[in-house]
This record gives C-alpha cells, structure tokens and sequence, in this order.
C-alpha cells in the first residue's frame, strides 16, 4: 500500500519561511487535494516531495524511504508534474515519454505498450511524433501527464493538473484522476488553485496558508450534514418537510443540508424523506470547502 | 564553434604553405636559432598549437556552460530531476557528452594540422604532435570539469558563459601578471599556465612579464608531468566540487 509522511517539514529561502512545521500522513489510496492562494507553500511542498528542493528541517518520506536521503529508491513508483515543465525542444514527445519510461525500468516491449496506451488515453496520437518545440501549452501538459502517468506509478504528485488546458481538455484530465482513482489503489496529492475542482476528484482536501495547514477535512467529522439533491424542484415557500431530528438548509430548489441532530444518522434521516414522497437523486456527506477556505485563507 | 574550427586550421594551413621560408625574417628575435635542426618545424609546431590555448576554451564554454545552468533556465529540471536517476549521473553523462563533442571538434583542427605536418615535415614533429594531441585532450577535460564547476553555481546561461570567460581569461591573466611583477614568481600551477605545455612541446618558449626565454627544444618530461598533474588536478577538483553543488542544486 502507498504511503506519504510529512513529519514537522519547514522549507525556509533566507527570512521568507515557504513551509513552517507542516505535518501530512496519507497511508491508503485517495485523492487529496492540496488548496491555497498563490505563494501559500503549494508548489514547494510539492517540490520536497520530488526532491526538486531540500527541506530545511523536518522530513518527508515515500513508502517509508527519506525523499532527501535516497531520492532514487524513494520516487522509483512515483509520477509527478510540477509546475508545467519544458521538454528539450529537439525531442518528440514520444521520445520525451520514452525516456522517462527507460529510467524507470521499461524494456522496449513495455515502452511501446505504455505510449500506445497513453497516446490513446490522453489523446495525443496526432502530434507525438512532432518536436515538443512546436507544442502548444495544452500539448506539453498532455505530455507531462503522460510522464507522469508512465509505468503505472502508485504515487502520482500533479501541480495543478489541468493548467493550460481548455474546458474539455480540464474535463478529460478531472475524469482521468477520478478513473485512476477507481480503478487502481494509488495515491494521487495534487495542488490546485480551483475549489470546485479539488471537490470533484478528491476524497480529501487540504487548505495551506502562508506555509501552513490550516484546514484538513480528514480532520474533520463529515457525519452530521448530509447535502441532498431531489430528482425535482420543489417549491422551497410552501414546503413543510416534517423530520424529526433533523435541520434543513435550502441551498436551491432542489438542493438542500440535513443537519443530523441527537445522534440521527444519515440512512434514518434519507428513509424519512422517503417516506414523505421525496425522491432522492443524490446524497453525500457535506463540507463546504469554500466557506472554509475563504474564512481562512488570508487576504 | 565547428565552423570556427574549420576557418582557424584553414587560415593556418595557408599561413603554412605560404610563410615557411619567410619565418627568419618574420620571427627575427629567433634568428640565431634557425641554424638549428628542426627549429623552423618547432616554430610552424608551436605556432599551430599557440590556437589549441584558446580553442578549446571557447568550444568547451560553447558546449559545456549551459548544460546545468541552461536546466533550470529552460525549466528542463522539472522534467529531469523528479526522475529516479541519481544526479551524479545526470552530471557525469552531461560532462562527457560535452568532452566528447568539443574533443570532435578539436579533432577537426588535429586532424588538418597532422595532415599539414605530415605533408610538409614528412613525418618530423611526430613525437612533440602526439604529445601536443594527448595535452590537448586533458585540457579539454580540465577546461569542460572547470565550465561545469561555474555553471553549477549559476541558473543562468549568460552568467555562467561570462563568469568562464572572465575566470579564465581576465582572472588567471591578472593573477599571473601580479605574481609576476610582485613575487617574481611564475604560477605555474594555474590552468592557462599549465596549459601552455601544448605548444611547449614544440618549442620551449617563456613569456614571462619583462621576461622572454627561448630554447630551440621542446618542453622536458618534468615539465610536462607538472602540467599534466595539475590539469589532472583541475579535472578532478572540478568535477568533484560540481557533483557536490548538483546534489544540493534547488529548483526554487
């Protein structure tokens, strides 16, 4: 199982401290998104976990393995995209994927097998075989994911994933992480500036401020508001839902918060709105990110 | 750099063909020495390797400057570093690619001065030649380790050309001409000095400041091993202290 400690990691550059005692632990699969304004310390956490920068103190390890101390061993299952990189420009994209693929081990079999299916999986057969020189911002990011995405790594490090993408392309990349997410156990920690973004892949999200943690979800009890959304609209004047133990919040028409009171659970509280002809389309436990991060987030 | 190459051994392959019996009266300060045997081939020799000083330097700047500083400027690091390759292997395979294209290059030159030589002194010149060549490639070393040592330090192309070119070419001149004047004392252990024992093969001569020594014979095989010891020395100093500054290097 893939495993990322940040134990108490401070990354100072002269006086400015990028990152002050940030502790992380994610020890099963999921997607955690890490949140924050510019400078916020996104990027460089980021950066200490690929052994782009060095920490200052603390430490950061993969799988119990020191990112510092044994870089090699520590990122050998690790695919990563930090902050949009250049290819060299006389390298096709196929040669850039190539080679990324033979320092991690491919043979020639596994190599062709892995741009065959990444050609195909992140669209990028019509201009693989052109110099990255004459790529366009959406083409290179395709052909960071794909380096990112070669032999199959249980840890993929992605800052701001969608960057310089178009909305399709910003869609294609969204259902890629949600499909990876599915279908293999791996653990993906991805920096976004996007709040709506970091609610439709992740499973847990982090707000980082001034080089700080200051919010974790995974810290926080999710059991007590349930956000529910019915098949049709209703009339949110003349409604009189009757439930017990519960507190409703319209958000529209037909979305609304059950706030669970005196220990009512979220089947118990679902069951009742059944019961008074409601049909439910959806519902997920609630946490409203964005009211946190702009309570917290400094201006 | 190629094209360069190719226009110096060009310009020299003329200058051979043209001035060879005017060199007395070209060279008169050496004109007791024409009467020696050989002199003139060592003078042509000499003359000939007086560019392998310089042409290496600019070669190895040319190919050797960018190769880490340019990483972080182009932001090819981001591609490159999160990779599982050991650093020191990124280093060492950058340092030899870039030997190896500016001994290439070199070899252009070589290759048009042996074929000089061999048409015109029949074979003469072959030992002091050979040696030339064998120095000239450590130097190539030593200068390539040294480039990579600054561009190292630097995130920037255009600083780490410079600060070559002004390490090696203003630095180690002045360093020398104060030694000189002040101390009396030649530094023979500064890389441009060291390096002067491509042409001294041919033709031992000293250019000090306010001083000029001329024998009619080339270098002695103490001299050359001093040389060679410290661009040996240059070499690996160089390339040790670039492998510790590329372990650290950030990516900020």
């Amino acid at each position: 199982m893939p495993q990322i400690e940040i134990t108490n990691l401070t990354k100072r550059y002269g006086k400015l401290e990028a990152l002050s005692d940030f502790n992380l632990q994610i020890d099963q699969p999921q997607c955690v998104s890490i949140l924050g304004p510019n400078g916020a310390g996104k990027t460089t956490l980021l950066k200490t976990l690929t052994n782009i920068i060095k920490p200052t103190s603390g430490s950061v390890t993969i799988d119990g393995i020191s990112v510092s101390e044994n870089p090699m061993l520590a990122l050998q299952s690790v695919g990563t995209l930090i902050e949009q990189p250049e290819f060299y420009p006389y390298l096709t994209g196929r040669e850039v994927i190539e080679f990324a693929a033979r320092v991690k081990g491919a043979n020639r079999a596994k190599i062709k097998e892995e741009l065959d299916h990444l050609s195909n999986l992140l669209s990028m057969e019509e201009y693989l075989e052109r110099k990255t020189g004459t790529y366009s911002r959406g083409m290179k990011q395709r052909v960071c994911l794909a380096v990112a995405l070669v032999m199959e790594p249980m840890i993929l490090i992605l800052d701001e994933p969608t960057f310089g993408l178009d909305p399709r392309g910003m869609k294609e990349v969204r259902d890629l992480i949600i499909n990876l997410k599915k279908e293999r156990d791996i653990i993906i920690l991805m920096s976004t500036h996007l709040i709506s973004e970091a609610k439709e892949v992740s499973d847990r999200v982090i707000i980082v401020d001034r080089g700080k943690k200051i919010y974790d979800t995974a810290n926080e009890s999710n059991d007590n508001v349930v956000k529910v959304t019915l098949e049709t609209p209703i009339d949110i004047k003349h409604v009189n839902m009757k439930l017990e133990n519960v507190q409703l919040t319209f958000l529209n028409e037909s979305t609304f918060l059950l706030k669970l009171l005196n220990g009512m659970d979220n089947s118990k509280a679902i069951s009742q709105l059944l019961s008074l002809g409601y049909k439910v389309k959806w519902a997920e436990p609630y946490n409203d990110i964005e009211e946190k991060y702009l309570k917290s987030v400094s201006l | 750099m190629l094209i360069i190459t190719i226009l110096v051994s060009l310009l020299l392959t003329y200058f051979t063909f043209t001035y060879i019996p005017k060199l007395p009266s070209l060279f008169s300060n050496f004109k007791g020495f024409f009467n020696t045997p050989g002199f003139s081939q060592r003078l042509v020799g000499f003359l000939w390797s007086f560019v392998l000083l310089d042409l290496p330097v600019f070669a190895s700047v040319f190919f050797g400057s960018p190769a880490i500083s340019s990483e972080i400027e182009t932001r090819t690091a981001f591609y490159v570093f999160p990779l599982p390759i050991p650093r020191y292997i990124l280093l060492l395979s950058k340092y030899f690619a870039a030997v190896s294209v500016t001994i290439a290059v070199i070899m252009v030159y070589l290759v048009v001065q042996g074929i000089v030589f061999y048409m015109v002194f029949n074979g003469i010149l072959l030992l002091p030649f050979f040696l030339s060549m064998g120095l000239t490639i450590l130097f190539i070393f030593s200068i390539v380790a040294v480039t990579f040592l600054v561009s190292t330090i630097f995130n920037k192309n255009t600083y780490a050309y410079i600060s070559v070119f002004l390490l090696y070419f203003l630095i180690f001149n002045a360093y020398s001409i104060i030694s000189e004047v002040l101390y009396k004392v030649v530094p023979y252990y500064l890389l441009n000095n060291s390096a002067s024992i491509i042409e001294r093969v041919y033709l031992n001569i000293s250019t000090g400041f306010g001083s000029f020594t001329v024998t009619p014979d080339g270098a002695g095989y103490s001299d050359i091993l001093t040389s060679l010891i410290i661009m040996l020395l240059y070499t690996i100093v160089s390339l040790a202290g670039a492998l510790l500054l590329f372990e650290r290097k950030e990516v900020k």
